[in-house]
């Protein structure tokens, strides 16, 4: 896959979380689509594989990726002295008919496709929501930073958990007050989305991969199509898909 | 080897020559079959939904392996990044002969087209052959010997030299005469390749995937069960080819970690005659893994087929 050097505009840490942001003058991103990342600095080729990541937001000139801090791969990412090589958007993103209102539903890192998302929804006119999820783990910079970068979403702190006294889908309650949601949130949020809801829904869903060209059939995302249960790849024709075509989320993407 | 250089200064001097140069330079030939770099993509490691940037720059296509009937492929997690390297459990995901056939136009990048099968019983491995060996698209085969022999109780067909020469044989018979390679694991190499060579194999593919686990130690659970792949198994790739040309006649394939131009030279001169690239093309173009090769060859002053096994000792 080919990547491209691109020159850092800015590094923010909030937190375990990062912000990176970057000049492309390539073709144009669209919300959802996601591109692969690698520092600069590895030739030893160790981190091996390119790191998928979520296109946060994109103006048009700067292209931003909002992401955690797990392991090697990211902690490098957020290196101050790591260049950067970026491959061009990946992926099918999020569609929408002209239908209004929809509502955005997020949570943890996973929120960072509604940024984008959002922005396009405005430019094109369409009333929208968002109602972002901040768990008990997230830290506070974090959760600072959420209430700054979506001024106008619902934030719905939780206990993280399924069972929490409120989440996001309790706080949302009826779906029907909206035309689609557009779900990015951890599996068992995006699950339950695919489960209640009564309108149209679409999930940005991850799996491991490793080309993120469909070459490797490394991210499997188990569809149904014609009435048969089969693999598809979610780096080609992902990673957001529609509720429900996707057979259930899973873990492995989290 | 000086002779090709001398012909290669000549030629560089003209700079209207240089294509021309750049391309004899490259070339090789296998089992007979002119390749026009000796870089072919590994098998599971190029869709055709990517050929895009790699006419040119691979010698050969080779698809991913395709099984008699279509298989749906393993529950995910199927990939994990390990140090250098990456391991995979895809499940031979592919729709199956008779659909790939349908499409095989898909996979034409202007370069000579070899097929990738497996199968569960010796008896589908000869039925696939019989099926392909009219197919004139089609170059070369080559068989997958690291699946499960399900007559044999779910042993690799590559367990061992007895088994791997039952499936070869009846092979051979069935393709006729049409170009078939055998790849294999690391695992009994020497051992199986000879049978290999014994059984009508015409080329040797080296290695398939290092058995491999990754565990999570947070959940305290295995991860995934898979094979490794990449830099990180070059050097075991490189031995097996290296061990194996000391005792076979036969044409090898290096793969095993290629990621840069220089990976490609090592196996040639560890005994290959051409080289396929797998995970490396995930995170470096085979454009540029090509581009560095051809400066190698240039620094070195030789042409690609005269480095096959041109190890100068110690
Ligand atoms: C389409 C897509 C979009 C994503 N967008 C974002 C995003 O916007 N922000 C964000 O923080 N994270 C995102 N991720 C997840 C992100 O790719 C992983 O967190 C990152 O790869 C971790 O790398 P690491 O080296 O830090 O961690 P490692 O130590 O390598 O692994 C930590 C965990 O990261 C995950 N992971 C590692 N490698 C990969 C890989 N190649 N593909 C997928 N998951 C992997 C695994 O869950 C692993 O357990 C996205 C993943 C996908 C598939
Ligand atoms: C994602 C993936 C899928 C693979 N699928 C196949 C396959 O279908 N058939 C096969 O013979 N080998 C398959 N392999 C093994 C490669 O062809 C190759 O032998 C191995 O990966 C070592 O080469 P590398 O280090 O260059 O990747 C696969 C490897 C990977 C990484
Ligand atoms: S990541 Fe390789 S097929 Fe999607």
């Amino acid at each position: 896959m080919k990547l491209h050097e691109v020159k850092v505009l800015g590094r923010e840490r909030f937190g375990d979380h990062a912000l990176l942001r970057y000049r492309w003058s390539g073709v144009a991103h669209e919300p959802g689509q996601f591109v692969m990342v690698r520092a600069l600095s590895s030739p030893t080729l160790d981190p091996f594989l390119s790191r998928p990541l979520f296109v946060h937001d994109y103006d048009g000139e700067v292209v931003s990726l909002l992401f955690e801090v797990r392991g090697r791969g990211t902690a490098r990412l957020a290196r101050e002295d790591a260049g950067l090589l970026v491959s061009t958007p990946l992926g099918r993103g999020f569609v929408f008919d002209g239908k209004e209102p929809v509502a955005l539903v997020g949570g943890g890192v996973w929120v960072s496709p509604l940024k984008f998302l959002s922005r396009a929804l405005n430019t094109s006119g369409i009333a929208h929501d968002i109602y972002l999820e901040v768990p008990a783990t997230a830290s506070t910079a974090y959760a600072d930073w959420l209430s700054k970068s979506y001024p106008h979403a619902v934030l719905i702190p939780t206990d993280g958990s399924l069972n929490s006294p409120k989440t996001v889908l309790s706080h949302l309650g009826d779906f029907s007050r909206y035309a689609a949601i557009c779900a990015s949130g951890p599996s068992e949020m995006l699950a339950r989305v695919k489960e209640v809801s009564t309108v149209p829904a679409q999930l940005a869903l991850r799996e491991r991969m490793a080309c993120a060209n469909g070459s490797c059939y490394g991210c499997a995302v188990p569809l149904w199509r014609e009435g048969a249960r089969i693999y598809t790849r979610a780096c080609i024709e992902g990673p957001v898909f529609g509720a429900e075509e996707v057979v259930d989320v899973q873990k492995s993407g989290d | 080897m000086s002779f090709g250089w001398a012909y290669y200064g000549l030629f560089t001097m003209a700079s209207e020559h240089l294509e021309f140069v750049e391309s004899s330079a490259l070339a090789v030939e296998l089992c007979g079959i002119p390749l026009a770099t000796p870089l072919i993509p590994a098998a599971g490691t190029l869709a055709r939904e990517a050929l895009e940037d790699v006419r040119g720059v691979y010698g050969a296509m080779l698809p991913k392996t395709v099984t008699p009937a279509p298989r749906s492929g393993n529950p995910p997690p199927r990939v994990a990044e390990a140090a250098s390297g990456m391991v995979n459990s895809i499940g031979l995901q592919n729709p199956g002969l008779e659909r790939f056939l349908e499409d095989l136009e898909h996979y034409d990048i202007g370069a000579p087209l070899f097929v990738s099968v497996a199968a569960d019983t010796v008896g589908e491995f000869a039925a696939m052959c019989e099926r392909l060996v009219g197919e004139e698209r089609v170059a070369a085969v080559e068989l997958n010997l690291s699946c499960p022999n399900v007559e044999h109780g779910g042993l690799q067909f590559c367990a061992g030299p007895s088994a791997v020469r039952e499936v070869v044989s009846v092979c051979r018979g069935a393709l006729a005469g049409k170009p078939m390679f055998v790849k294999l694991t690391s695992e009994r190499v020497v051992a199986n390749a000879v049978a290999a060579e014994e059984a009508g194999a015409h080329a040797l593919t080296l290695i398939n995937t290092v058995p491999a686990l990754v565990v999570d130690a947070r959940a305290r659970g295995v991860f995934l069960r898979g094979g490794l792949s990449g830099p990180a198994i070059k050097p075991v790739a490189l031995r097996a080819v290296y061990e194996v040309s000391k005792v076979v006649e036969v044409p090898l394939i290096g793969v095993g970690g290629v990621a840069g131009g220089t990976d490609v030279a090592e196996f040639m001169l560890a005994g290959a005659t051409a080289v396929q690239v797998g995970s490396g093309s995930f995170v470096r173009e085979p454009q540029v893994v090509l581009e560095e090769f051809a400066a190698y060859l240039r620094e070195q002053g030789v042409f690609a087929r005269d480095l096959t096994g041109a190890l100068a000792g110690y």
